[in-house]
């Protein structure tokens, strides 16, 4: 370090999931020289998926990340089907549809609740000690049971569907273990109404909190990136569809099918992170840097597959525009997702076909091949690839998980926010509210 | 009294945390007698919060995940000086986890394929600035640092883990069941006889019978009965993730000779029929396993 420089560690990132450090270098005369997402650990799923039976791969991948394993057990058995050309029965298709479907609703219940509410309710520059979901249960207990409900329907619905709620063991190349069973579906019908109200409920904070908390919603990190999603006929999607990519502009550059995906997006690995940071390949790096998660598929998404969803996305279209570039508004792009969650969850749980028993082929052959599989995981575009060899072995798997396809987009949007607090004092000069809790 | 607690995560998929919280309303029952000193998926506390904390100050201290990385055995070194009690939460932390599978190779095959070989990335290089070593293999957190009480699952399942707080929290004594999976089971069995093993891909498994006796690898008679035989409940073969009953010191070996047991099968057939051994029989304990051991010794003669 040059003389006068000064360094800011903050370590360990705290309410995310996933594990890194940040680094903020600044220049002697306190301008922002640079800020680093230092992604710390890696585990090599790569390699220790090689040599596996690749139907085992989806009982592995789940461990990949234990907030999302339902994305990952789907987009891994996706892709040993298109490696082995393997077309499950449709009804498994629906039952899995389910399955992501409980999985975004819980864990956008969690981020919104445990993650990023505790900022909105305690103040941003509330005592560390009391933001957090821990203190809002005990505060605001209203909010804590809203919280609790809609976490815990979704985590019992991907638990009643996958076998467990936290890494699941029902799909296998060729459909589904287990069919989900009349009494599940029952019980599961029987808090629609109740869910309908937590949804409304949710909403309703949300809408509260973007209003209170407009200025450093449109103001702050305001970031252009490139944009990551899927899409069905124009639909945000999340099981199965094809990938979009958005420009800075709003321009839709690229819309292509999963398994072409090493034409559209490039790996870089930065110096400073285990995480790799994926991009625009014709763009190149940094040019092509993209965010995806929610707001992502948002912007991509010409509208919602879901009546109420679409109209929660028009009003945040017409307040913001499209692409959206604020950062703050993935929170807002969270909340609409879950209301589609929802929504979907009613359609399928109301599908006959749900409890269809006819949900695993009987013969299914391995064979020599290589397949991709791609989900929407509820923070962006998962891929999946693996190579077999003819008794249905990996030999060779390629991961891109949602943490790469944001991570250069997150530095971005760190260093646009670094820079306006540490160089322009921005954070004193927004209109915050009264924090609801002490 | 409450009681002071620290969760920290060294390499892992947070999975031992999301299950935790999947107590949901239970959360109510127990949050209000837990002083979180460190836990950084929730609360802010940095790293040098939990160091500047005095010796043995921290009442119980959970460790998910296994030590990947230098900053991972940094981090397990300061838990165990901090806390009264130290819980190996999870696989991970008992017995390597998932992970502990890269111990068939060595680290620059590892690295190799990760940041080098795939065909996505432009510019292969081993990132260097501001990331901690790597650890050459992975070991169980017990042969780094000595635990008080050891909780397997992968994850634990919230009862598992309510249970444990529960205890902790009252002082009541905390011991692990000597059941298997099996005993938890309640398919029927017949005498077994394996003749031929079959893939869980192939076919269609009976929802009533005994998921080994179809002829698939259920590990379920090797494994600590402490899920609830969720995987069988849900007609999936048990991958042994709780790791092995108490006292069994090598789970794969276990399995093995158990296996030799009950198949009717020539030993070329059933090596025929398992081409991966130790991703069949060693799911999340393959860095506990004399195995790893052993090659680890290869390596480090090399
Ligand atoms: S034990 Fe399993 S659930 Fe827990 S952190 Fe390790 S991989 Fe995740
Ligand atoms: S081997 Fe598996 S299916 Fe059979 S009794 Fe044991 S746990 Fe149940
Ligand atoms: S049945 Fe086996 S694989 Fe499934 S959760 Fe229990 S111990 Fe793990």
């Amino acid at each position: 370090m040059t003389d006068g420089e000064r360094t800011i560690k903050i370590e360990p990132v705290t309410r995310l999931e996933g594990h890194g450090d940040l680094t903020i270098r600044l220049t002697k005369t306190g301008k922002v020289k640079d800020v680093q997402f230092n992604v710390t650990s890696t585990r090599f799923f790569e390699k220790f998926l090689e040599g596996r039976f690749a139907e085992e791969a989806p009982i592995l991948a789940p461990r990949i990340c234990g907030i999302c394993p339902v994305p990952h057990h789907l987009a891994s058995v996706k892709a040993v089907e298109a490696a082995w050309d393997v077309t499950p029965p449709p009804a498994a298709v629906k039952v899995r549809r389910l399955h992501i479907n409980a999985k975004q609703l819980s864990s956008h219940g969690l981020h919104f609740f445990a993650l990023a509410a505790p900022d909105f309710l305690a103040g941003p520059f509330g005592d560390p000690a009391k933001r957090n979901v821990a203190e809002i249960i005990k505060a605001l207990p209203d909010v804590g049971k809203l919280a609790l409900h809609v976490m815990q329907f979704g985590q019992d619905l991907s638990g009643s569907v996958g076998g467990r709620p936290v890494h699941p063991v029902t799909s296998v190349p060729g459909g589904l273990l287990s069919p989900f069973s009349e009494e599940k579906r029952d019980a599961f019908l029987k808090q629609l109404d109740s869910l309908k109200e937590w949804t409304t409920a949710t909403v309703e904070l949300a809408k509260k909190v973007i209003e209170d908390y407009w200025d450093p919603i449109t103001k702050l990190a305001v970031v252009p990136t490139y944009y990551l999603g899927t899409h069905k006929s124009g639909n945000l999607e999340i099981y199965d569809g094809q990938i979009r990519v958005m420009d800075p502009e709003g321009k839709i550059v690229a819309d292509f099918k999963p398994k072409d995906y090493r034409k559209h997006l490039g790996e870089h690995i930065p110096d400073h992170s285990y995480a790799t940071h994926t991009f625009y390949l014709p763009a190149g790096y940094p040019e092509g840097v993209w965010r995806a998660n929610t707001l992502a598929r948002c912007n991509i998404a010409d509208r919602m597959a879901t009546p109420l969803a679409q109209e929660a996305l028009e009003e945040m279209r017409a307040k913001l525009g499209r692409p959206i570039h604020a950062t703050f508004a993935y929170h807002w792009a969270r909340v609409i997702e879950m209301v589609q969650a929802v929504e979907e969850i009613e359609m399928l749980l109301k599908d006959p076909d749900i409890v269809s028993t006819d949900v695993k082929l009987s013969d299914v052959q391995p064979k020599k091949g290589n397949g991709v599989g791609c989900v929407e995981a509820p923070r962006g575009t998962l891929i999946h690839h693996y190579w077999t060899d003819e008794k249905g072995v990996i030999t060779a798997a390629n991961l891109i998980v949602a943490t790469n396809n944001n991570i250069a987009g997150i530095e971005k949007s760190l260093l646009e926010a670094a820079k306006q607090i540490f160089e322009k004092r921005a954070h004193e000069s927004l209109k915050l509210p009264e924090p609801k809790i002490r | 009294m409450t009681k002071r607690v620290a969760f920290a995560q060294l390499s892992s998929c947070w999975g031992c945390d999301q299950s935790l919280v999947d107590l949901h309303f239970s959360l109510l029952e127990v949050l209000p007698q837990l002083e979180i000193l460190y836990w950084p998926a929730v609360v802010d506390f940095k790293l040098k919060d939990l160091e500047g904390l005095p010796d043995k100050s921290v009442h119980v201290g959970f460790v998910e995940g296994s030590c990947r990385t230098e900053n991972d055995l940094h981090l397990l070194k300061v838990m165990r000086e901090k806390s009264k009690l130290l819980v190996a939460w999870g696989s991970c932390s008992c017995f390597g986890g998932v992970q502990g599978l890269g111990n068939q190779w060595t680290l620059s095959q590892l690295t190799d394929t990760k940041f080098f070989k795939p065909e996505t990335v432009v510019n292969p290089r081993l990132p260097t600035e501001n990331v901690p070593a790597f650890l050459d293999k992975v070991a169980p957190n017990p042969q780094h640092v000595p635990f008080d009480i050891i909780l397997p699952g992968c994850p634990p399942s919230s009862k598992n883990t309510f249970d444990a707080v529960t205890a902790l929290l009252t002082g009541a004594p905390f011991d692990l069941p000597q059941k298997t999976v099996c005993d938890q089971c309640t398919r029927t069995r017949e005498e077994k006889r394996i003749k031929k093993f079959r893939r869980t891909h192939e076919g269609k498994i009976d929802p009533k019978k005994c998921i080994l006796d179809q002829g698939y690898l259920c590990l379920g008679f090797a494994t600590i009965g402490f899920c609830g035989a969720q995987c069988p409940a849900a007609n999936a073969p048990c991958k042994g993730c709780f790791g092995p009953p108490p006292g069994v010191k090598d789970h794969g070996a276990k399995i093995i000779s158990a296996l030799g047991g009950i198949v009717e099968m020539e030993p070329e057939e059933l090596r025929a029929a398992f081409p991966d051994p130790i991703g069949s029989f060693y799911f999340v304990d393959y860095a506990a396993s004399y195995l790893s051991r052993i090659t680890s010794k290869e390596d480090s003669k090399k």
